[in-house]
């Protein structure tokens, strides 16, 4: 896997200069609005002077500018966030699907990760961060058209940002710890809606909806609890901002209009006039707006931020899968002394087997002992604690074996293709009819006739209503046309009736003549048939 | 209704509404105040400036720069009450929402809450929840929003009629645009949002459930591919959203424009008064704005929640059905099974055994055989009374995320541990369950993801046993077990039904669990 490909995580410039814009946009309209009213004193000072058409057309369009800047600044940036949230599903999804026994993960939980944890990314991205960038240079536009204007006025602007810094340095640190509690909590939360709607046979049989009810109320008002925490803290850096905001207002205010009464009680530093003065009042709203949406969009940031970590801490916990080349033709596969176990499980071994390059070899033993680990852990997903995987005598890592086996598992992967893509016919050029022979072997033929399309038939994205020992018995055909030379299948005769099984264990037979399988299995018939037998304790 | 649910969790939070309301009012005409009065105080102060000494020292400006000192601080203030006030309320009622609505899911008849996908329910519940947040702040900002509008008609007012008109037609324009385009353009994308969103939890959660083939076939770019159809929906679907918003914010911006030039320009006022109202102007559409924006967000939540309505509907009264003798004899097909009687089903793959335990159970209704209870048809008895009968123990072995304790104690309220403990042993799962860190508080994960297939469907027999009923239901409860700890569950399982007398209705393959029953009946598949 590839981690040098992290997504762009940065502003999209074009986004932030259609910030930039707005800020200009600002300065004409404020710029029209004091030429404007300044036309109408001369007017009742003097009686005449111009109405201002021009200043009036101008200030129309300052506006217009301004509504069509914010606009193309959200869509820049929501273009930029959909380019990047792609790349990172792309990136995380499969790694996360194969890898979540090894993290102990619950699969609604890296669910909610992967889908609305990277959507929360897509507003940080989008807006969030060209709407920093944009806070830092917009008051800079604002105080340099209001310098020179009034230089006093912007001085005043810059110097109201020093205690506005200090309090936005203390609100922020606490809200970003309080953010990372929310996210966690959110995240069980979902957790447990899925778990609960999965298990809602065993609730109803046993009447226990009330109960189960209770719980999930008190685990949403907890929810609630927390995220108001975050808020009373985020809305607190707010308040900062707009105390700051009004008092920009304020100052500007009262220094003008002092300044233009002459009632300064220092000497005026600068001549002000009325167009001056106004301009830069209706500037100051204009000064920390750029940090007020900033602050509009803190949620973005929180939720962002705190989902691009949850999803670096997983990903952390993702080993590195090693690509080997397949092989084509392997003599022995021996396991020497080897101890498996899941995080925070109990140990599984130790175990030794020597096979051959053929032949049905099972794996038995009572249930719990471990079966189903041993065989996963041949592929890479249950840690190995201690010993050894040998492919033709030299030790290998297991991921690397997983391209050199066929799998079948307790449930297949169904993609939403054909049943021909499903069994990866065109990837390993098997010919149709190979497969409906299989399928036939397997007792499936007459499930696939019934549907009436053979291979062409395309199966949705709920897997069409396949029960599980069907999808499983698609999963172990998958597995036989393999061109591999080693076969793993897990239980391949559960549930069956005795005729279905049977066909299988033939089919099994014939395919250990020239390929290695190793079966996990309770089957009394599949170890009667078995060239070699390893017993768990 | 959705609707009515929302209502009553908000009359829970009746005070932090209200108070909400009010502070949204005053930080919104406390803001507008703050910039008018700016204004007025520094044309007036301009134009005495120009008027000479007299015009000066006639100038009262003390209490206009106090007033501005005073709306700074009260914007300040009001502004986090108002944010911390509704926040407060829109979070617990939607706590509130969220556990009415997962009451509701579990009330519904068992065929209708089996049919959803849990990724789709928990979408619903997550975000589509998260969505009537918007509907609830607007309700609370909404009266304050018209106040502040009032208020700022009243401060345009003293630049005479044509400020007052102007500022109407203007916020009158943008909210009918906002309600024009939310129809036309945002709706339809929002829908699609939606489905692309709960179309991705989906295939996520169902491709994930395979990841082992994902490793083994290196099905990375399958998987890629099956997620990305759904990916570049959402993502169309959220461009035409930022696309509304952005023609509704053009929009706003040019009404705002032209409502200041008209104030300016067509105002007969003295210039202090046009100032005043041409900022108050400008404020107040900066306040239309933010409410044009929350009544877009109507159409966000109302998708939510026609969905809502659709997947957790009201639960009809339920007619009280007439009593049925429950101590009645069980009649499958002629087969009489009374209590206390051991029966068992037998048949090929396929034949329908786990139909017909489902059936029996109350989960479904669908089972090809005649079933009576009293001559009533067990598909006429609701589920609390077919529940009051079996207990169950499924094929499925499903467990909840939580611990042994938590899994055993859904059986009926009021186990203790020593009753556990006993269930235990007699589902031959009390060895295992020592060996388990933490014994009972042994954190099992997702179903029950840290047992076997074989400690899973023993555990879940325990839990059977624990729901002290007249008949225990049990599905292929040795599947995955070997011959000596088959052998020890039959043993313990029989010494439990002569111990309390109850009765067995069992389905297997394995002949040592059949041979727990003193009768049985064949399904033929068909």
């Amino acid at each position: 896997m590839d981690r040098s490909s992290s997504p762009v995580v940065s502003a999209s410039p074009s986004a932030v200069a259609a910030w930039v814009c707005d800020a200009l946009a600002a300065v004409l309209f404020a710029l029209a609005l004091a030429q404007l009213l300044s036309l109408q004193i001369s007017r009742e000072i003097g009686g005449d002077g111009e109405t201002g058409w021009g200043w009036g057309l101008l200030l129309i369009a300052s506006a217009l500018l301004r509504g069509g800047a914010q606009g193309a600044a959200a869509l820049f940036g929501q273009r930029a966030a959909a380019v990047a949230t792609a790349a990172l599903r792309a990136r995380v999804a499969p790694a996360l699907m194969t890898s979540a026994t090894a993290r102990g993960r619950i699969v609604g939980e890296d669910a909610e990760l992967a889908i609305a944890g990277i959507d929360r990314i897509e507003p940080y991205l989008a807006r969030f961060l060209p709407l920093r960038r944009a806070a830092m240079l917009s008051p800079l536009l604002i105080a340099l058209a209001a310098f020179f204007a009034s230089w006093v006025s912007a001085a005043i602007l810059l110097a109201t940002l020093i205690p506005f810094g200090f309090g936005m340095a203390l609100a922020g640190g606490a809200a970003r710890k309080a953010s990372d509690d929310q996210f966690g909590a959110l995240a069980r939360l979902c957790g447990l809606f899925v778990d609960r709607v999965r298990a809602l046979p065993l609730i109803l049989s046993f009447g226990a909806e009330e109960r189960v009810a209770r719980h999930i109320g008190a685990a949403a008002s907890d929810l609630a609890e927390r995220t108001l925490g975050v808020l009373r803290i985020a809305f607190l850096s707010s308040a900062i901002l707009e105390f700051f905001s009004a008092l920009a207002v304020a100052l500007v205010a009262v220094y003008c209009g002092f300044a233009l009464l002459g009632l300064l009680p220092f000497a005026p530093p600068e001549r002000l006039d009325f167009v001056r003065a106004f301009f830069v009042l209706a500037l100051a709203p204009e000064y920390y707006m750029g940090m007020r949406r900033l602050a509009a969009a803190y949620h973005d940031k929180q939720q962002g931020e705190a989902a691009l970590a949850a999803l670096a801490q997983e990903e952390r916990k993702i080993s590195e899968r090693i690509e080997n080349p397949p092989r084509k033709k392997v003599t022995t596969l021996a396991l020497a002394d080897l101890v498996v176990r899941h995080p925070g499980g109990v140990a599984i071994g130790s175990v030794d087997a020597a096979w051959p390059a053929t032949g049905l070899h099972v794996m038995t033993g009572p249930s719990g002992a471990g079966k189903t680990s041993l065989l996963r852990a041949l592929i890479g997903q249950v840690p190995i604690e201690r010993g050894q995987i040998r492919l033709d005598t030299v030790e290998v890592d297991p991921c690397a074996l997983a391209a050199t086996c066929g799998w079948s598992g307790q449930r297949a992967l169904l993609l939403p293709a054909t049943l021909r893509a499903n069994l990866l016919l065109s990837r390993w050029g098997v010919a149709d009819a190979d497969a409906l022979d299989l399928l036939d072997a397997v007792g499936l033929g007459g499930l696939i006739a019934d549907r009436g399309a053979g291979l062409d038939w395309s199966i949705n994205d709920r897997g069409s209503g396949l029960s599980g020992g069907e999808r499983r018995r698609i999963g172990l055909v998958r597995a036989l046309l393999a061109p591999r030379p080693i076969l793993l299948l897990d239980e391949p005769t559960a549930d069956l009736d005795r005729a279905a099984a049977e066909s299988i264990v033939a089919l099994l037979v014939r395919t250990g003549r020239d390929r290695l399988i190793v079966a996990a299995t309770h089957d009394p018939l599949l170890v009667a048939a078995a060239d070699s037998r390893i017993a768990l304790p | 209704m959705i609707e009515d649910m929302i209502r009553t969790a908000r009359a829970r939070q009746r005070r932090a509404v209200a108070s909400g309301m009010i502070a949204a009012a005053v930080a919104a005409l406390s803001a507008i105040g703050l910039l008018a009065v700016s204004g007025w105080f520094l044309t007036g102060a301009a134009l005495a400036g120009l008027g000479g000494v007299a015009a000066v020292q006639a100038f009262n400006y003390l209490i206009p720069s106090a007033a501005i000192r005073g709306l700074a601080i009260l914007r300040t203030l009001s502004r986090y009450g108002e944010r911390l006030f509704s926040h407060r309320a829109m979070l617990f009622a939607l706590a509130d929402v969220r556990t009415r609505l997962f009451a509701r899911l579990v009330a519904a008849p068992p065929a209708a809450a089996l049919r959803f996908n849990r990724g789709e329910v928990a979408a619903r519940l997550g975000s589509d929840v998260e969505a009537l947040e918007e509907a609830l702040l607007r309700t609370t900002l909404a009266p304050s929003g018209i106040a502040t509008l009032i208020g700022a008609l009243a401060l345009a007012a003293f630049a005479g009629i044509i400020a007052v008109l102007a500022l109407c037609a203007a916020a009158a324009t943008s909210l009918l645009l906002a309600r024009w385009i939310g129809a036309r353009w945002l709706a339809p994308a929002l829908d699609a949002e939606r489905d692309a969103t709960g179309q991705l939890i989906r295939q996520y959660v169902d491709l994930a459930t395979g990841g082992d083939d994902i490793l083994v076939y290196a099905l990375d770019d399958d998987v890629r591919a099956a997620l990305g159809d759904a990916q570049d929906g959402l993502h169309q679907a959220r461009v035409a959203m930022v696309r509304a918003d952005a023609a509704l914010g053009t929009g706003h911006w040019l009404a705002t424009g032209m409502v200041v030039a008209a104030i300016v320009l067509f105002s007969a006022a003295p210039a202090p008064l046009v100032a005043l109202s041409s900022l108050a102007a400008a404020a107040s559409m900066e306040i239309v704005g933010a409410l044009v924006r929350l009544d877009l967000q109507r159409w966000k939540s109302r998708g939510a929640r026609e969905r809502l309505d659709v997947m957790f509907p009201v639960p009809s009264a339920p007619v009280p059905p007439p009593p049925v003798d429950l101590s009645a004899a069980i009649v499958i097909d002629g087969h009489r099974i009374a209590r206390g009687d051991r029966f068992a089903v037998t048949g090929a793959s396929g034949s329908g055994k786990t139909r017909l335990i489902e059936t029996l159970a109350g989960l479904r209704n669908d089972a090809p055989q005649s079933i009576e209870i009293a001559r009533v048809p067990v598909a006429d008895l609701p589920l609390s009374d077919r529940r009051s009968l079996f207990a169950l123990a499924a094929q499925d072995a499903s467990m909840i995320a939580g611990t042994v304790a938590d899994n055993l104690a859904l059986a009926r309220p009021g186990i203790t541990r020593a009753a556990m403990a006993e269930a235990l042993f007699s589902a031959g799962l009390d060895d295992v369950v020592a060996t388990l860190p933490g014994g009972l508080d042994c954190w099992l994960g997702d179903d029950g993801a840290r047992l076997s297939g074989g400690q899973r469907r023993r555990l879940s027999l325990a839990r059977a046993l624990l729901a002290d009923r007249p008949f225990l239901l049990l599905d292929e409860p040795s599947e995955g077990l070997d011959l000596d700890t088959e052998a020890l569950l039959v043993a313990r399982l029989r010494g439990w039904l002569d111990a309390t007398g109850t009765g067995l209705i069992i389905v297997s393959h394995r002949l040592a669990m059949l041979e727990l029953a003193d009768r049985r009946m064949a399904l033929q598949s068909d």
